[in-house]
């Protein structure tokens, strides 16, 4: 059996992975220039690597096209409808850290918690004639969060495709839920994250499509193994 | 335009709506989804289904009929009071059952008399069921969310925890969380010295400088909360931690909210829980009472019925009765209705317009009809 892995096509988490995999014994090599975005394992015809956007991993694992794929747990958790019924987390990488966060405007001094936010949304609507508003690209996410474990239903979901961090400010949305490495660009924005805010703890991750052929293979095992003992 | 798996007994059904005065009302498949997302929350989004138009307007199929019943009365600017009646296919994302149904029902609006209206509502609920599942034993269960809310006030809990109790009435989880916070209050985090002085000793100065933070920061101070809200929020959280929570008064709302008998004696339990604990329920209790005998003058037994304390939705239109019937020993629910007196201003209506109503889930009606 062809096994295919999914690896990111650019930037800092395309380098990285190959890192992983180079020390995992399995060094990956472009096929044709550099640019391709089809690859290979060297030494093992059995590997065929597609290198693919981050986002579309997430996508491609869930519809089970490929068997393995390196990407972010929030794009996973994001993007799949019952992530762990449909893939397996192989492995934390440990990089690509980054938390996904609820985060206000720092001059809500009365709102630290889930439960001040609670509150807040509460009364929105009979102060200001509409719901609160969430920018976000996590809708999923955001929701889970917010309705079941913090019974908090009444907010609407602005969707945000980039630079959520200045929505607040420009009068798109009251708050918001994004991605954030080191907080940096959520307090240059003046918003802070709430002490309970922290819906996810993210990293890279190699994820295997839960298939039926993968039960018993000593293929998908071998490399699941190798990938776990480099890190 | 004959719809394929339109229940048998629909024509039944809607003759029965017509003899009792309802006048049909269509509304389209496709509807805005804003209104559904805007009045139930956003968790409605992953239970709909959800489409785009060319210009990017939010659409879905329709999830169910009471908003787009208000709206096209708002649309339509008839006067009130206005008793419409509908039945079509609902589209719903769900684990169990088909994802299209059949619903059917009625809505009165405007109608003033909220306590016979209540009960017409109920009658009518309980009496098409028992023409469509003859001979089966149906049980019926009440709520009422303006009790509740009069409970909490009489008990003379902090504003701020009042609003929370009220807004999670029906999410007996949320409410489990909530008495167990008032019974361990916290303290507040995450506020330094200087405002937390500045809170207790110069209102105006706190909101100025939450006004000059604002500006500073490129905040426009009235796209979002103002530093009024924000100053004034601030001290109810201020004087909520330092308020000591009386015992008494939680256990006062646990009784209450273990209530649970025949509708015929709810009246009275209510009246002798209110005495026993020394709370005034006001116009609450008395209009809970005058929708009991109103229930009664239509020759309802109310020793079938049973009145539940806790049963509510947790959903801010919401404000007063609230029933279900379901056949007795089953749990699928064939009807539910409610008083939602808030839905059509929220909707965009002009004025107050008072309103009761019931759906009937049919495919579930159908089934119980086979056994």
């Amino acid at each position: 059996m062809t096994i295919t892995i999914a690896l990111p096509s650019k930037g800092r988490m395309k380098d990285d992975a190959a890192a992983v995999f180079e020390k995992a014994g399995l060094p990956i090599v472009a096929v044709g220039n550099e640019r391709s975005y089809r690859g290979k394992v060297e030494g093992r015809d059995d590997i065929e690597i597609a290198f693919l956007s981050a986002s579309e991993i997430a996508r491609e694992l869930g519809a089970g096209t490929v068997d393995f794929g390196v990407t972010g747990e929030d794009l996973i958790r994001e993007g799949l409808v019952d992530a762990d019924r449909q893939v397996e987390i192989a492995a934390r990488l440990g990089f690509g850290r980054a938390d996904v966060v609820v985060a206000v405007p720092e001059i809500w001094l009365d709102v630290e918690t889930m439960a001040d936010l609670g509150d807040v949304a509460a009364d929105f609507r009979s102060r200001h004639g509409r719901r609160l508003q969430i920018a976000t690209k996590y809708w999923r996410l955001t929701q889970q969060f917010f309705s079941s474990q913090h019974g908090i239903q009444l907010y609407r979901i602005v969707e945000s495709l980039g630079a959520t961090e200045g929505a607040p400010a420009a009068g798109q949305a009251d708050i918001i839920v994004d991605i954030t490495s080191t907080g940096s660009t959520v307090k240059a924005n003046h918003l802070k994250i709430l002490s309970d805010g922290v819906i996810l703890k993210s990293e890279a991750c190699l994820v295997r499509a839960r298939k039926a052929e993968h039960d018993g293979d000593p293929q998908i095992k071998g490399i699941m193994e190798a990938v776990q003992m480099a890190l | 335009m004959p719809l394929i798996n339109m229940p048998e007994f629909s024509g039944r059904l809607l003759d029965d709506f017509a003899a009792r005065g309802a006048m049909r009302i269509d509304t389209p498949v496709i509807q805005p989804a804003a209104p559904f997302l805007d009045m139930a929350g956003e968790d409605l989004r992953r239970r709909i289904f959800l489409t785009e138009s060319e210009t990017g307007e939010s659409l879905c199929l329709r999830p169910e009929f009471t908003i787009p019943v208000c709206l096209r009365h708002i649309e339509s600017a008839t006067g009130t009071p206005r008793r419409y009646c509908y039945l079509g296919e609902v589209f719903r994302q769900r684990r169990d059952g088909d994802n299209e149904f059949y619903q059917a029902g009625i809505e009165d609006l405007g109608e003033t008399a909220t306590a016979s209206a209540d009960a017409r509502a109920v009658t009518d609920a309980v009496q098409i069921l028992g023409h469509l599942l003859p001979g089966r034993r149906l049980s019926v269960t009440l709520g009422d969310q303006a009790v509740f809310e009069a409970v909490v006030r009489a008990l003379g809990l902090p504003a701020g925890w009042q609003k929370r109790l009220i807004q999670a009435f029906g999410n007996s989880e949320l409410i489990k969380q909530i008495l167990l916070r008032l019974a361990s209050p916290q303290p507040v985090a995450g506020l330094s010295a200087d405002m937390a002085s500045l809170v207790r000793q110069d209102e105006a100065a706190l909101i100025s400088h939450i006004d000059r933070t604002m500006q500073d920061t490129g905040y426009s101070t009235n796209a979002s909360r103002s530093p009024r809200e924000i100053a004034a929020r601030l001290k109810e959280k201020l004087s909520l931690a330092e308020t000591r929570l009386d015992g008494t008064a939680l256990l006062l709302l646990s009784e209450f909210l273990s209530l649970e008998l025949p509708l015929a004696d709810a009246s009275a339990a209510l009246a002798g829980f209110a005495d026993a604990a020394g709370l005034s329920l006001g116009s609450a209790l008395h209009r809970f009472q005058e929708r009991a005998n109103a229930l009664a003058e239509l020759g309802i037994d109310l020793s079938r019925i049973t009145y539940r304390a806790a049963f509510g939705r947790p959903l801010d239109y919401y404000t007063g009765l609230v029933f279900e019937v379901s056949k007795a020993g089953d749990e699928a629910v064939l009807a539910g209705g409610g008083r939602f007196d808030r839905l059509l201003t929220l909707l965009g209506a002009r004025q107050d317009i008072p309103a009761v109503g019931f759906s009937l889930w049919l495919d579930r009606i159908e089934k119980a009809r086979a056994l």
